[in-house]
């Protein structure tokens, strides 16, 4: 907003009229190099390793992996019908997960952050985020104790004749997806809660005088100001849940098994890294076609409401 | 960012500044000591090679615990387990870290050892070490599996078959051929198989009169169509670690070896609800064994420990907790006299003994396992 | 003031709609914390198997703290969480600084590599880096990458420093650089400029990033559970390990130890951060906005 804050970064002047002192003049870029380093040795390598493992094939049963011949015939085993299932089991998962996160964490972030008073916020914020900071691994087992045909979830449910038998959630893929549902909540209320906190009351306000109704309001203000919140929270629910590996080890028994299980499973048992690494690639490719689809969609969407719906007021400010 | 927060920022914060940065650093530091100190409490943390340590690579719940605190009273090394849940997973621990895995000793089933073995991945024994091995009978050593013992010792021997919940299920399950079908009826969804790939491809080959080894692709093929067809979609889990399941009837039908169905039983509120079956047709027979895996940091404490195992006393009390035959001389009077529980799950008798058959590593396994990563993936749709 | 008034208006019009926000707020709340709760009430479990409540005692936490596996791995994964937080602070906060201040033509290629760091998933992490590991250390003689802490230490700090980079980024791309241009014309040193000026005025990005890192490195399981040695076994692969065998109500009582650890360390960030005027709102808001502000 001040003619200092629009100038762009740029090196003091006043070192350059210094008499002589010997300045050590470092690139500008030095900060940024041993990150560089750290993760070309230790991400973009490896990860070359994996992708040139799986142009590769399984020579014999007791040797790993061979790469003399290089075909794409791994990729073909691992679209093959048997695990081309898990794909898309994991994919119906990881984006109903996604969704019922967003309709269950949309209302909470918005009473948090709009209807509850500022006092409040802190606290209840921070009884958020302690589920988040305990051990996932242990949250989860938390839900493997409740859900046991023995246990007290199911007695309770017996005792009130809401099931008639013990509960036989466990071990089945509706485990697995109250699980993920569970896990994941948190990473999406927080950057909700974030662009709904720096929603201005008085938009609200406006809207209200301007003759809208509740709904009106919430379609057509509130929702919109927090697209990039949703979107930040889409992200960040959607791809680790795809990648998931203990919520279906422990929820999910031999049902409900995902992607990131039977990746492991190449390597930790059948020894079979050419068809690991092919797996472990397409489920990279999964990932990111289903961002950039569902990016796009609602990039699009996101464009047409605003065509459809908006007014240009007349401004003072400069845009 | 509005306005007076920058005018704010420049005055006296400069001050302010330097105090809280001191707190900062100050905390960061504290937390760095007490991490410090924590390390330095624990003589053994830390590094992966504690000169008092080791470390065992077994299966679940394979020992006694009281054994393995007595070791370390009487020789001194702390030992840490970890396990794994059949021979495939284990190998491929072992080949992929290339002797890193910080591991001393490992547990591999017979049929492994000579595959482990040219693969690199077993020291040599120096059977100088271990003079107790003079306590085991016969029968187990200098086996055709590894003569002259020159890759594993004997820990102990059994068998294959299932335990049911006599509650559930209430007709009388006596063979392969009643699991398969209990599976598919009163026990779908609710019955478990072990995690080793032949062991499951037994189930089907016993049950069907066909060699527990065949490699005739013609057997192998019906057994994938009938496991994945018929046998997938009532599966609940994959365990081989299974007295935790049986012992808080987890399950209606479980897939188990004879030992774990006993520490099962006998820790189940009620003793007699689950019912040990050796099949009719026969089932597989295995002699797990002691290994030292290559590059192993504690040479000397695994021969000691593989050596204060073999001796006739230490292994009764082994033999009373895990409900397997640990193949030492005389060790069936002894334990009947010590009064065990449920021998008729540990000794096998003859009439049974005559039925089973060792398995064998062979051509087939390749495909046997791949079998086994599509049941997995096919399961409980 | 206006505001106030005019929320108290809206109080009385939907007064429906805001009790159901409410009871929808606290049911969230509720089945946030459920497991949690079920986890700290089975602690107390006498039994001997952590799903069969078999009885009520402490027994559950001296056996913790006696076992001598257990305290091991607890040691590992505090000094891991430690090593990676102290790893990805430096490689983070000097990456995020250069991107906001003189980025030049690596800087969206180094973005892009970063995001592509957060968003693989951790199995595939596991995958690619045991045979690294093993290739360095074994077939071309690096002993130091066979150090069960070692490979710990970095394939958690991966994940850490990028997320440390993007909220020292979000935090410097906020602030102009009008104070350390005074400094300059004031004839301040750059290490100087850097130590009094920047570093000070991005503390509260520096310490929830490393804050950060270090309960991301504690909560490591599947990457952790392929590159880890014997011997320097981290807590949440012995859990791990532990859910094949079986599970013992020690898992319980030491997890309810380690969940009182982390809210005391919670606590002393939101102190430190509650004492710096320009985070917004109170001292987890300030948290949550360094964390997600990207």
């Amino acid at each position: 907003m001040t003619a200092l804050e629009a100038r762009p970064a740029q090196r003091p002047s006043a070192a350059d009229t210094q008499p002589s002192r010997r300045r050590l003049r470092l690139p500008g870029g030095l900060g940024a190099l041993p990150i560089s380093v750290w993760m070309l040795l230790f991400f973009i390598l490896p990860f070359g390793l994996v992708v040139w493992y799986s142009f590769g094939y399984k020579p014999g049963i007791y040797v790993t992996h061979a790469n003399d011949i290089l075909s794409m015939d791994r990729y073909g085993e691992a679209a093959s019908p048997a695990f081309f299932a898990i794909f898309v089991r994991t994919l119906k998962i990881a984006v109903t997960g996604t969704v019922l996160c967003l309709a269950i964490a949309f209302p909470m972030a918005y009473w948090m952050a709009v209807k509850l008073a500022p006092k409040w916020r802190g606290v209840v914020l921070a009884l958020v985020l302690i589920p988040y900071w305990t051990n996932f691994l242990v949250r989860t087992i938390g839900w493997q104790i409740s859900l046991t045909p023995q246990g007290f979830v199911s007695k309770t449910l017996q005792w009130a004749n809401l099931t008639d038998g013990p509960l036989h959630v466990l071990y089945t893929s509706a485990a697995v997806q109250l699980g993920v549902v569970y896990n994941y909540l948190p990473l999406m209320i927080l950057p909700l809660y974030v662009a709904l906190e720096r929603l201005d009351p008085k938009l609200l306000e406006a809207s209200r005088d301007l003759g809208g109704t509740a709904w009106n309001t919430l379609w057509h203000i509130t929702v919109p100001l927090s697209a990039p919140g949703v979107t930040a929270g889409l992200l960040l629910v959607f791809v680790p849940l795809m990648g998931d590996y203990i919520t279906p080890t422990v929820l999910g028994g031999a049902s409900g098994s995902m992607v990131g299980q039977m990746v492991a499973a190449q390597f930790q048992s059948a020894q079979n890294w050419a068809l690991g690494a092919a797996m472990a690639v397409l489920l990279m490719l999964a990932i990111f076609g289903t961002s950039a689809v569902v990016g796009g969609v609602l990039k699009v969407t996101g464009r047409v409401t605003t065509a459809m719906t908006s007014l240009k007021l007349p401004s003072k400010e400069p845009s | 960012m509005n306005q007076p927060q920058h005018i704010r920022v420049l005055v006296p914060e400069a001050l302010k500044n330097s105090l809280t940065r001191r707190t900062f650093l100050g905390g960061t530091a504290a937390l760095g000591a007490a991490a410090f100190l924590a390390a330095c409490s624990k003589p053994s943390g830390g590094g992966g090679s504690s000169s008092d340590g080791l470390n065992i690579y077994t299966w679940g719940e394979y020992d006694d615990p009281a054994v393995l605190t007595d070791f370390t009273s009487a020789k001194g090394p702390k030992i840490t387990l970890d396990s794994y849940g059949s021979n495939p997973e284990m190998i491929a621990k072992l080949s992929a870290a290339k002797g890193t895995t910080g591991y001393d000793i490992c547990v591999p089933t017979h049929s492994s050892v000579q595959q482990m073995a040219t693969g690199g991945l077993l020291t040599e024994l120096d059977l100088a070490k271990l003079p107790n091995m003079k306590n085991l009978t016969a029968k187990v050593v200098n086996t055709p599996f590894d003569p002259g013992n020159k890759y594993s010792v004997c820990k102990d021997w059994g068998s294959t078959g299932y335990v049911y919940d006599t509650t559930v299920i209430k007709r009388e399950l006596t063979s392969w051929v009643d699991f398969l079908d209990a599976a598919q009826k009163e026990a779908s969804g609710s019955f478990s198989l072990l995690e080793d790939q032949s062991e499951v491809a037994y189930t089907y080959f016993w049950a069907n009169g066909i060699d527990e080894n065949t490699t005739d692709p013609g057997h192998i093929a019906a057994y994938r169509s009938f496991i994945l067809d018929k046998i997938a979609p009532h599966v609940q889990a994959f365990e081989s670690s299974t007295n935790a399941s049986i012992s808080s009837s987890a399950r209606t039908l479980i897939h188990c070896w004879n030992g774990d169905a006993r520490l099962g039983i006998l820790a189940n509120a009620e003793p007699d609800r689950y019912k040990w079956v050796w099949p009719s047709e026969g089932a597989n027979l295995w002699q797990d064994n002691w290994a030292i895996v290559k590059g192993a940091p504690h040479e000397d404490a695994a021969y000691e420990f593989i050596n204060y195992v073999l001796d006739p006393a230490v292994s009764l009390k082994e033999l009373l907790y895990i409900g397997y035959n640990t193949g030492i001389e005389g060790i069936e009077e002894a334990a009947r006299k010590a009064d065990i529980k449920r021998p008729d799950l540990v000794f096998i008798t003859d009439d049974i003994m005559k039925k089973l058959v060792y398995s064998q590593m062979n051509s087939a396994d390749g495909t046997i396992i791949g079998i086994y990563d599509e049941l997995k993936a096919a399961a409980g749709k | 003031m206006t505001v106030a008034a005019a929320s108290a208006r809206h109080r009385r019009r939907f007064r429906p709609a805001d009790t159901f926000l409410t009871l929808w707020g606290l049911l969230g709340l509720a089945f946030l914390f459920f497991p949690i709760v079920v986890i700290v009430v089975f602690s107390f479990n006498s039994g001997r198997t952590l799903q069969s409540f078999d009885g009520v005692g402490m027994e559950a936490y001296v056996a913790a703290l006696n076992n001598p596996a257990i305290t091991n791995s607890i040691t590992v994964s505090l000094i891991t969480a430690t090593g990676t937080a102290v790893v990805a602070t430096l490689l983070g906060t000097s990456a995020g600084i250069a991107l906001t201040r003189r980025p030049g033509w690596w800087a969206p290629g180094l973005l892009i590599l970063l995001g592509l760091v957060m968003v693989t998933p951790e199995i595939v992490s596991a995958i690619s880096l045991l045979p690294w590991f093993v290739t360095l250390g074994v077939d071309n003689g690096l002993v130091a990458f066979n150090i069960g802490q070692v490979r710990l230490i970095i394939a958690n700090s991966l994940f850490a420093s990028a997320v440390v980079t993007f909220i020292v980024r979000a935090r410097m791309t906020g602030m102009n650089e009008s104070l350390e241009e005074a400094a300059a014309d004031l004839y301040a040193p750059p290490l100087r400029r850097f130590t009094d000026i920047t570093l000070p005025l991005i503390r509260p990005a520096v310490i929830s990033g490393a804050l950060l890192a270090f309960t991301l490195s504690l909560d490591n399981t599947v990457v952790s559970s392929f590159v880890s040695v014997a011997g320097s076994t981290p807590w949440p692969v012995y859990i791990f390990a532990s859910l094949k065998a079986s599970l013992r109500p020690e898992i319980a009582a030491m997890s309810t130890l380690m969940l009182v650890l982390t809210l005391i360390v919670l606590g002393i960030a939101a102190l430190i951060l509650r004492r710096d005027p320009s985070g917004s709102g109170g001292g987890a808001a300030g948290l949550t906005s360094a964390m997600v502000g990207r």
